[in-house]
């Protein structure tokens, strides 16, 4: 089997690798893996207040295809709302990379990285909010 | 097939003992005088035995044929790991790949102690019939034995 030269330009040249600070509220970390294979995907987002990706980055421990697919990711990521995020689908990525049928559990890997990363960031998100709402409801106890 | 109890820890002696005499019984070369239509009887016989042996003497296989014998599909439903886990687990990917000539030994010494660690751990979730642990300690054990394969290649 062979790799499209999509997949080698991404794994020679990987985007975005490396990591942001997880306990930055601003940020949402997203950690899957496929054990039968034991493949690891870290994917990382920086959310502006406008609900912006500003920033994306991964770390991947796999195959080609796995680190083309969370490569890819970021790049798709960087700019886009977190909204629009959430819509990426494993399909797209393996259709931009022509991932033969084998391959793509990588790219679902890549999608679920995808989620976890957002949901983690909303989970911070509304954790802050209603820590605000709380210390609202106490100055108001208080007056 | 081998009349031996199901458990985790299997006396290794009577496992062969038992695949010795199970070979015996329907081993193609011994059995050549029979009929045609036994023949390929035979052979599948033996080949169900070989089998069996093979999973059954290999500790992790044997662990994996244990829990999906047991509940069907749990090894398949619990494939999510804990995110912190996994974070650990790309670390220690990591330090295999750099890992300098001087640190390959004490990494694998630590690597080896997490898949004892991982052993130990499957076996207490079984003992306590926590089947969706044991599938889940079965898979991070995963991570380990490739960080270790790994790091041979470098060794």
């Amino acid at each position: 089997m062979a790799y499209s030269d999509k997949v080698l330009d991404h794994y020679q040249n990987p985007r975005n690798v490396g990591s942001l600070d997880k306990n930055d509220p601003n940020v949402g970390t997203g950690v899957v893996g496929a054990p039968e294979c034991g493949d690891v995907m870290k994917l990382q987002i920086r959310v502006d207040d406008s609900g912006k990706i500003v920033e994306a980055k991964f770390k991947t421990y796999g195959c080609g295809s796995a680190i083309a697919s969370s490569s890819l990711a970021t790049e798709w990521l960087k700019g886009t709302s977190v909204d629009a995020a959430a819509q990426i689908k494993n399909t797209q990525i393996v259709e931009e990379l022509s991932l033969p049928p084998v391959k793509i559990h990588c790219s679902v890997l890549a999608e679920d990285a995808i989620k976890a990363a957002i949901e983690d960031w909303r989970t911070k998100k509304s954790a802050l909010s209603g820590k605000s709402a709380l210390s609202g409801i106490a100055a108001e106890a208080k007056s | 097939m081998f009349g031996l109890t199901r458990s985790l820890d299997i006396d290794a002696q009577a496992l062969e003992k038992r695949y010795l005499a199970l070979s015996r019984e329907c081993h193609p070369d011994l059995l050549r005088t029979q009929e045609v239509g036994d023949c390929a009887a035979v052979l599948q016989r033996s080949a169900e035995v070989n089998d069996a042996f093979s999973i059954l003497r290999d500790p992790w296989r044997r662990a994996r044929a244990l829990l999906e014998t047991a509940s069907p599909g749990v090894l398949d439903r619990n494939k999510k790991l804990d995110p912190t886990f996994l974070a650990d687990a790309l670390e220690l990917a990591e330090e295999v790949a750099f890992a300098k000539q001087e640190h390959v030994q004490p990494l694998q010494r630590r690597l080896a102690a997490c898949v004892d660690a991982d052993w130990a751990a499957l076996r207490t979730a079984i003992e306590h019939g926590d089947l969706d642990a044991a599938a889940r300690r079965f898979h991070a054990s995963h991570y380990h034995k490739k960080a270790l394969s790994d790091l041979e290649l470098k060794a």
